[in-house]
């Protein structure tokens, strides 16, 4: 499967400037905005805050998957996020957070290859060596192979 | 020991497929065999066979809604668990089931 249906290197950004958990959800949400996945900021944003009502989207290992299921996307897309400091945020292991992943996903993408890259995408995130790649990997393309690799085996 | 399971989480996007793979890595790590059915967003995948069932020792449910086809485990030991448990300590688990089933 071609996993850069969903990741495009222009929607990855190692240097985030966030310092809190909103900063961080906007920044990728802007990201997300100027490279036309979304329709609506703060429309998206409150879709993704929606579920964070529903339970933890930190998963440990300083990564967290923040997602929004939302009419305001307009391309099942991730937005992938990097920040200098740990940030405070809701995780599994207590840790803070430093690797951030944002869902943006149709209404209507139920069935379609995008919603299955996304499954590849997530079990990678099951695999603790995948994890620590991301946090360490110095260039977009590089993240990008943490998740093909993992795919081809 | 031999496991089969299903993972579901609420979005059926994420949580459920980072759960099964946990569970399958630990599980492989301490030497089990295991099988592990996702009821996502894109509906179930790798369904459980009805031989992988038959020989389970156990039967782990890593879900946060309610899961589909659950009269397949009648008589079988099941331990229902949140995602949330397998994402964080999936070896945990696994020891704490070995140990009280005594296997």
């Amino acid at each position: 499967m071609d996993l850069a249906k969903v990741i495009k290197k222009e929607t990855i950004k190692l240097e985030m400037e966030a310092t809190t958990k909103d900063e961080a959800l906007r920044e990728l949400v802007e990201l997300l905005y100027e490279n036309d996945k979304i329709s609506d900021k703060e429309a998206f944003l409150e879709d993704v805050y929606y579920r964070e009502s529903l339970g933890t989207t930190g998963i440990g290992n300083y990564i967290a998957i923040p997602h929004g299921k939302s009419k305001f996307v307009n391309k099942t897309s991730l937005a992938l996020g990097r920040t200098k400091n740990g940030i405070e945020w809701e995780t599994l292991d207590g840790l803070p957070v430093r690797f951030i992943i944002l869902f943006a996903v149709t209404d209507e993408d139920k069935t379609s290859v995008h919603v299955r890259l996304l499954a590849k995408v997530a079990s990678t995130l099951g695999d603790d060596d995948a994890c620590a790649k991301l946090l360490v990997a110095k260039t977009n393309e590089e993240i990008l192979n943490v998740f093909s690799v993992f795919e081809e085996n | 020991m031999n496991i089969v399971g299903i993972a579901a989480c609420t979005s059926g996007i994420a949580h459920t497929y980072i759960a099964k793979e946990k569970l399958i890595r630990a599980a492989k790590e301490l030497g089990h065999t295991v099988h592990i059915e996702t009821q996502g967003t894109i509906g179930t995948e790798d369904k459980l066979m009805e031989i992988d069932i038959k020989e389970a020792d156990i039967v782990i449910i890593a879900a946060d809604i309610n899961v589909g086809g659950k009269e397949r485990f009648k008589g079988k030991k099941v331990i229902n668990v949140p995602t949330n448990t397998v994402i964080k300590s999936p070896k945990a688990l696994l020891k704490k089931i070995q140990t009280d089933l005594g296997l």
